[in-house]
């Protein structure tokens, strides 16, 4: 009853994952070496670029403007809550809804924080003068993604629907903005660990 | 090698020259960055342009997007299939042109977005591989040409002559004799089979002599055994402005030969920002090589000094209030960070901290080569004011730099904002606070 669906959110998603590799492998061309001599540890570095360094205190965009920086956490929750429930639906068929009392209002705020964001990419000259159709694309598929997953756990929107629905994301993932997905840990990371080969994190953050 | 040779014949090559830059950058590990960027806008109040400027033009994010587009153009699916929707860009001579101004004239290259992405976009990663493709293309802007090619043909950006190098350090020396009251001071040039060959920004040799006699005075005291280079004794490199790597290897050699000829243990690094990430960091990958002896920075040497009690200094010497600049390239780039603070706490009776700092500090406008482009002067000194803001709120008389770029446009600032500093470099307050009855003779320990 649902094998078309789960075939195609299936082989979307591991169209998403190859494609994201592949980028990723790209990306990475040889492997470089550094002859300098280091100054600190680069595992060090990395750990503070995906903790500490992320804490307000540490990080001034976040410390200004904490508002929209936790829409866009939240929202981010959302998509990946949305996305594991799309995989939970391929490998478990019969499944239903997680549980609506908790589900139902989280994504609903998600997807909420989601349509805001594209307002505000809408309204601001700033994200105007950076933004193209792939950012407003990006940002409405996200909102109606976790729309769609909010709607599939009140059962609305069927699970053919949802997963059908997945698959158009998953589709998209990493051929525009959405690849950040895994770009978003990788660059992070290898800031991280330059900056503390470097002895430049961990950072005190003291004159912040 | 010199900036004309460089320069692309036609309009073809030259955007081939620009597509290989990318496809090299696209191969290498600032590719992570140039899919990273989510354009969410927050990076604007990290950069010191954009708060002198707040149009979408100085946003770190759209600087960091012009670059971005020419790599979706070329080396993503969407970007070949469906340019216009993912905002991707042909390279031409127009998008070249846009490009210059803004990796050139509207970023210092100073890092400051990048450490406060909210992703972990290294901005100024993304910004220097804009400065490569534009390098490659022939459009580096020509003052800056200018100082790379000064660097290549006469081993410093002011084409210092060696005759100048040793009349002027005679002069210092014998400055240096009768302040310091000892007739065995010496400013050795060209020695063979010094422990340390030290590099000096040429700025020091034509306009900032006190600089380098506050070192020769320092490395007297600790009796330290040195010299200078008279041709190969540059300190910077601006191959790393201009985004011109095989230049920044050819000028590194120069120097790591200079220091195998005279015999060296050890090169130090004068007070220089981008001297020190060049020659620290950049320089062994542009040359593919680790080195065979340490570079490090004189304010590491001078530590150690201290720490050693080759030196003592008297910090009742310094009593006027005094706050410290971090160069971006020494310390957000570089990791060097404790060093110029442990010194000026024992040099200095009354030091404060300008906020942010450290890692976290502004930009003073002038780097990445903007002193050099005079097209964009009027920026830089606007740039700077948030800057003369930081100053201006520590209440300090003297602003210790331990940059004589930064130095350059610290002045321009104190005189455009009024405010009644005096810019010193960090080794100058150390020298006038040395407590002269500790000082070694020449003979001391090496």
């Amino acid at each position: 009853m649902q094998g078309f669906e789960r075939l195609a959110a299936t082989l979307c998603f591991g169209w998403a994952v190859i494609f994201l590799l592949v980028q990723y492998m790209a990306a990475r061309g040889a492997a470089v070496k550094d002859y300098s001599t280091p100054a600190g540890s680069p595992l060090r570095g990395m750990i503070y670029a995906f903790t500490t360094g992320m804490l307000p205190a540490h990080k001034e965009t976040v410390r200004k403007h904490p508002v929209k920086f936790l829409i866009g956490v939240t929202m981010h929750g959302g998509a990946l809550f949305s996305i594991l429930v799309a995989l939970l639906l391929i490998a478990f068929p019969g499944m239903g809804s997680i549980y609506p009392p908790v589900t139902i209002p989280f994504l609903a705020v998600c997807a909420a924080c989601g349509v805001y964001l594209f307002i505000r990419r809408v309204f601001s000259a700033n994200l105007r003068a950076m933004s193209n159709f792939d950012d407003y694309f990006a940002a409405v598929a996200t909102a109606g993604f976790i729309a769609a997953a909010a709607l599939h756990e009140y059962g609305t929107i069927g699970t053919p629907a949802f997963l059908l629905i997945s698959s158009g994301l998953f589709l998209y993932l990493p051929l525009g903005k959405l690849r950040h997905a895994l770009f978003f840990f990788v660059a992070r990371a290898d800031y991280g660990r330059r900056l503390g080969y470097r002895g430049v994190y961990p950072a005190d953050n003291r004159g912040a | 090698m010199s900036p004309e040779s460089k320069s692309p014949r036609d309009i073809h090559s030259c955007m081939d020259a620009a597509k290989e830059a990318l496809k090299k950058a696209a191969h290498s590990l600032g590719a992570y960055h140039l899919n990273a960027c989510v354009r969410c806008g927050l990076c604007g109040e990290t950069c010191h342009i954009y708060i002198a400027d707040p149009v979408p033009e100085n946003l770190p994010g759209v600087k960091a997007s012009k670059v971005v587009s020419f790599y979706r153009r070329y080396h993503t699916l969407s970007g070949q299939l469906l340019p216009s929707l993912v905002g991707a860009r042909d390279i031409t001579p127009d998008a070249l042109d846009e490009l210059v101004e803004t990796v050139f004239g509207r970023c210092t290259g100073c890092g400051r977005c990048g450490i406060n992405c909210s992703i972990g976009l290294d901005v100024g990663a993304v910004m220097r591989i804009g400065r490569k493709i534009v390098s490659a293309a022939g459009k580096t802007p020509p003052s800056l040409c200018a100082v790379v090619g000064n660097q290549l043909a006469d081993g410093n950006q002011m084409s210092i002559s060696p005759d100048e190098v040793r009349k002027t350090a005679d002069w210092i020396c014998e400055d240096l004799r009768a302040e310091m009251a000892d007739d065995s001071v010496t400013i050795p040039v060209d020695e063979h089979g010094r422990r340390i060959l030290y590099l000096v920004n040429p700025r020091e040799i034509k306009f900032f002599p006190l600089s380098l006699a506050a070192a020769a005075g320092v490395f007297h005291a600790a009796g330290e055994s040195w010299t200078v280079a008279s041709k190969f004794f540059d300190v910077t490199n601006y191959g790393l402005f201009a985004g011109d790597d095989e230049s920044a290897a050819h000028i590194t050699r120069n120097v790591l030969e200079e220091a195998e000829r005279l015999g060296v243990e050890e090169v130090i690094l004068s007070e220089c920002g981008h001297g020190y990430r060049s020659f620290r960091w950049e320089g062994p990958n542009w040359t593919a090589a680790k080195y065979s002896r340490p570079v490090r920075s004189i304010l590491e040497l001078m530590v150690q000094y201290l720490e050693t009690h080759r030196i003592k200094a008297d910090r009742t010497k310094n009593l006027a209030r005094v706050t410290l600049h971090d160069p971006c390239n020494l310390v957000r780039w570089g990791g060097l960070i404790e060093a110029q603070r442990r010194i000026l706490r024992v040099a200095v009776s009354d030091f404060v901290e300008m906020t942010p700092n450290k890692e976290q500090n502004y930009c003073c406008g002038g780097g990445g080569g903007m002193l050099s482009m005079s097209e964009y002067g009027e920026r830089r000194i606007a740039s700077g004011k948030i800057k003369a803001d930081q100053i201006r709120a520590t209440g300090a008389k003297i602003v210790a730099t331990p940059c004589h770029n930064c130095a350059d446009q610290l002045i321009e600032l104190n005189k455009r904002y009024k405010l009644g500093v005096e810019i010193l470099s960090v080794v100058e307050l150390l020298y006038n606070a040395l407590d002269r009855s500790k000082a070694q003779s020449p003979s001391g320990p090496a």
